[in-house]
């Protein structure tokens, strides 16, 4: 920092040089340094090594692995937590209110403490609590009876670390303390949590607290409460509403192929143990993760229609129609050439099992299925681009195959650059007519080089005229950037698929390569017109994110979904028949109109088309097409019940349930856990690889878990 | 309807914290005690001080309040049971990740036991230091707010480190990575 006055400046000696390489800098003691750097050769290189050394120590550093907490730890924290979680609710007002109760109640329960049997007794004789407000306490979360709390911390925390117990008292003093004040406060809490509404200034506090713990949508952008610890980054979804048919006839959104949604909940209820955050459950995806057995297009379209109508198994007024879009298959042998550049985060994020060894495995997989005509290039990179593995042709497997053993993780992430390189090398081995795809390889931590989102949206963008399209593939948790990643696969023209295990590798890479890689038709848009004679209102049930203008529809130049080849993809539309109460949601829109049933009907509707429900209209481009082509059908209502559904219908039912359960939606009408494993046994069918089978399991696994 | 909405709601945020920064700390504990055993007891301490925050009062410096809550338990050990052991550069058992060939894995096994030793040459706060910036991605200022040095303080200590470990390693530029 200090070059004294006889000495030439050494850059060596200067800690700014330091603290600018690794970014520790403000913008005004960066441009100070930049002056440096700009007229001495040696600083500039100082600054370079700085950031070498860190790298390689950075990336050794993350490699070490740390001992984990046992069991036994994590049930300690656990229950600290539901004490912690019980003692924030009531602690600042009891705080206030009565400090000397408190204390006097922490000498009581320091006595109940030494002597933890009476832990239970004394709770037994407390004075009663009606069984409803325990039940409804319950329902906001309260964790195990008091008696257990109680009990927890004399058995379990560790005598060696003393200032716990001492805090642990404080905790129960709190527990207690609340117990004194329960009744009144579960009135409170409970009005809290329904309303949202900010009461008097005193409580605001509390309540702000509240709204923002319970209620993830008010989490903009982190639906997870819990996102700002875990780097996981997911966008929030708000469930799409009822609209009237007399004032919104057309609904109109871009098909979604993208299956990640379901594999991440997977994750998160399988390893995790909990129910994931609200913004991860995308209800197109968990749908579309499944194939459903549609009819095979005719003639020369891309895919089929397949439209069926039935009871709502959570709204039994309702009525779900089910659109079912299927591409045409395109048999493995008759496929177009493939030109596949893998584009692999290597950085030191991705240095895991679940994550790189379990992308190598993978794509050892779909490097067996491809054949001579095939290329791949592997471009790596990580702090630095590069290309691990020219363009080879299938014929020589082998040498990718060794080549992909040698990938190891280190360094940190520059996506952006690797994007470059890699749609330069598909550029390179274009071929005419063949299948030229970009496969990016990541858990999304494109953390170096300045890539913000928007930017390498936009990049993407651009490389999407060139011809070559992208699949995204995301490996492993803690750090996914799912927001990220499903938008550069949207933006690309692609496909974004979660990988968490060499199953799910082989689904993705090997059983749906077809899909994954052939694309049949692109910019698919669907258009959906009702007929406000048959129908009083209707609700898409997710591609939330998907949703366009109605006057897009017809617009060519805006971008929409893929569908790949014998890739099926589902929506499901909620309807309210005429004569139905409309669910409230449906209320502020109409605040200043008079409600439908008083307005007279469509008059062409019932004239021309009087029992049609709707028309569905489809608009696609061939691959290589600029102009799209236009597809429609209409759909009449036959009646069907529920029970009389296929069972194709039923289980997709049972899946999008199960998201609107994951998801907290005020549409779930009567879904529960047990329900949908139900519905979902029901309509297991042929259950072709075990996959519907395996959803039953995870619906009874959360069921074990969450069970709202 | 149960017990565990609190685990989707109000826990979700102490549960992340936990899963985010249990290997982390549990790392740090172990790297200052010397002792994996005791580190996971004081881990475990720091998450049930956690547990008693509110949630806004500490979520912008999370990190750092950790970081400073967990050494402050550990040093409060490390005085109470008189053994102030030096860090020591016992190596935590590390899975290779599978792949690399065996003359590779050797070669990287080799390096990273190279960067590892450099590491634990050095002074020891420079070390905690390091750990903290390069393992645990602490900026100086969250740093500082654990060690109680500050800001420019913790810069002259890294600087220095660096150059130690640069000097030791004579880093190679084109390593980092495969091409």
């Amino acid at each position: 920092m200090m070059e004294t006055n006889d000495m030439p400046y050494q850059p060596a000696e200067d800690p700014d040089l330091t603290a600018y390489a690794l970014g520790e800098l403000d913008a005004e003691q960066s441009k100070k340094v930049e002056a440096k750097l700009g007229d001495d050769a040696r600083a500039r290189e100082f600054v370079d090594q700085v950031r070498q050394t860190a790298s390689v120590v950075a990336s050794e550093l993350k490699n070490e692995q740390a001992p984990g907490l046992t069991s036994q730890h994590h049930r300690v924290i656990e229950s600290a937590m539901q004490r912690g979680d019980r003692t924030q609710r009531t602690l600042r007002r009891v705080r206030v209110i009565c400090l000397a109760l408190a204390a006097i109640i922490l000498l009581a329960v320091s006595v109940g403490l030494f002597l933890p049997g009476l832990g239970a007794a004394r709770y037994s004789a407390s004075p009663a609590v009606p069984d409803a407000s325990r039940f409804s306490y319950n329902s906001l979360g309260a964790p195990a009876p008091y008696g257990d709390a109680l009990h927890e911390p004399t058995e379990t925390v560790p005598s060696a670390v003393s200032p716990g117990n001492r805090n642990n008292l404080n905790s129960n003093a709190a527990t207690n303390a609340e117990r004194n004040s329960r009744l009144k406060d579960l009135g409170y809490v409970v009005e809290e949590h329904n309303n949202r509404v900010a009461g008097t200034p005193t409580d605001h506090v509390t309540m702000g607290d509240m709204t923002t713990l319970f209620d993830g949508e008010q989490l903009v952008g982190a639906p997870d409460p819990g996102a700002a610890f875990n780097t996981d980054t997911f966008d929030k979804i708000k469930d799409n509403s009822f609209k009237r048919a007399t004032d919104h006839p057309l609904s109109t959104f871009s098909i979604d192929v993208d299956t990640a949604s379901y594999a991440i909940i997977r994750r998160f209820l399988n390893r995790n143990h909990r129910a994931p955050p609200r913004g991860a459950v995308r209800i197109e995806e968990m749908i579309n993760y499944f194939r459903y057995d549609y009819t095979q297009p005719a003639g020369d379209d891309p895919f089929s229609v397949n439209v069926e109508i039935a009871g709502c198994p959570w709204a039994f007024k309702h009525r779900l129609v089910r659109i079912g879009l299927r591409g045409r298959r395109v048999e493995q042998d008759v496929r177009p050439s493939a030109n596949l550049v893998f584009l692999i985060d290597v950085s030191g994020s991705m240095r895991s099992p679940d994550k790189l060894d379990l992308l190598k495995r993978s794509m050892k997989l779909l490097v067996n299925e491809l054949d001579g005509d095939d290329r791949i290039a592997i471009v790596v990179y990580a702090s630095a681009t590069g290309l691990a593995i020219p363009s080879t042709s299938m014929d020589r497997k082998q040498t990718v195959l060794h080549a992909l053993d040698q990938l190891a993780a280190g360094g940190s992430t520059n996506g952006g650059a690797g994007i470059e390189l890699a749609y330069k090398v598909a550029a390179e081995h274009f071929i005419e007519g063949g299948i030229n795809r970009v496969i990016l390889a990541t858990d999304g931590d494109f953390n170096v080089g300045v890539t913000s989102q928007s930017k390498l949206v936009r990049m993407i963008e651009t490389k999407r005229r060139s011809g070559v399209f992208l699949s995204v593939l995301g490996f492993g948790q803690g750090n996914l950037k799912d927001s990220t990643m499903e938008k550069l696969a949207d933006k690309g023209n692609g496909n974004y698929a979660y990988i968490d295990s060499l199953d799910e590798g082989r689904k993705v890479l090997v059983e749906q390569m077809g899909g994954t890689l052939i694309t049949i038709a692109k910019d698919v848009k669907i258009q959906v017109e009702f007929n406000p004679a048959n129908v009083a209102a209707y609700r898409l049930i997710g591609y939330e994110n998907r949703l366009l203008a109605k006057e897009d529809f017809n617009d060519d130049a805006k971008d929409a979904g893929e569908i790949g080849s014998g890739h099926t993809v589902t929506a499901l539309y909620e309807v309210v028949p005429p004569g139905i109460e409309v669910p409230v949601a449906a209320v502020d829109e109409l605040r200043y109109e008079r409600p439908a049933k008083e307005k007279k009907p469509h008059r062409k509707s019932e004239t021309a088309h009087g029992d049609e429900l709707m028309t569905i209209k489809l608009r696609y481009k061939q691959p290589d097409a600029e102009r799209s082509r236009l597809m429609r059908t209409h759909v009449s209502d036959p009646g069907t019940g529920y029970a009389q559904a296929t069972s194709d219908f039923k289980f997709s039912a049972a899946v999008a349930a199960f998201g609107m359960i994951l998801r907290d939606s005020p549409y779930r009408g009567t879904a529960t856990y047990g329900a949908v494993a139900e519905l979902a046994e029901e309509g297991i069918g042929e259950d072709k690889g075990g996959y519907r089978r395996q959803f039953v399991d995870l619906v009874l696994k959360a069921r074990s878990v969450d069970n709202r | 309807m149960s017990l565990m909405d609190t685990s989707s709601r109000d826990g979700l945020w102490l549960r992340s914290a936990v899963d985010h920064y249990e290997r982390g700390l549990t790392l740090y504990a172990s790297r200052l005690l010397g002792d994996p055993d005791r580190a996971l007891d004081v881990v475990q301490e720091t998450f049930c001080r956690l547990c008693r925050q509110r949630r806004q009062d500490i979520e912008d410096h999370m990190a750092q309040w950790l970081f400073a809550v967990c050494r402050n338990i550990a040093l409060d050990v490390m005085r109470k049971e008189s053994r102030m052991k030096p860090l020591t550069d016992t190596r935590i058992a590390s899975e290779e990740a599978a792949g690399p060939s065996p003359s590779q894995a050797m070669e990287q096994r080799d390096r990273e036991s190279q960067v590892l030793n450099a590491i634990a040459s050095l002074p020891t706060r420079q070390q905690e230091i390091v750990r903290m910036k390069f393992q645990h991605g602490l900026s100086y200022r969250q740093i500082s707010e654990v060690t109680k040095d500050s800001v420019s303080n913790v810069g002259y200590l890294l600087h220095h480190a660096l150059k130690s470990l640069r000097e030791q390693l004579n880093t190679d530029p084109a390593r980092p990575v495969r091409s």
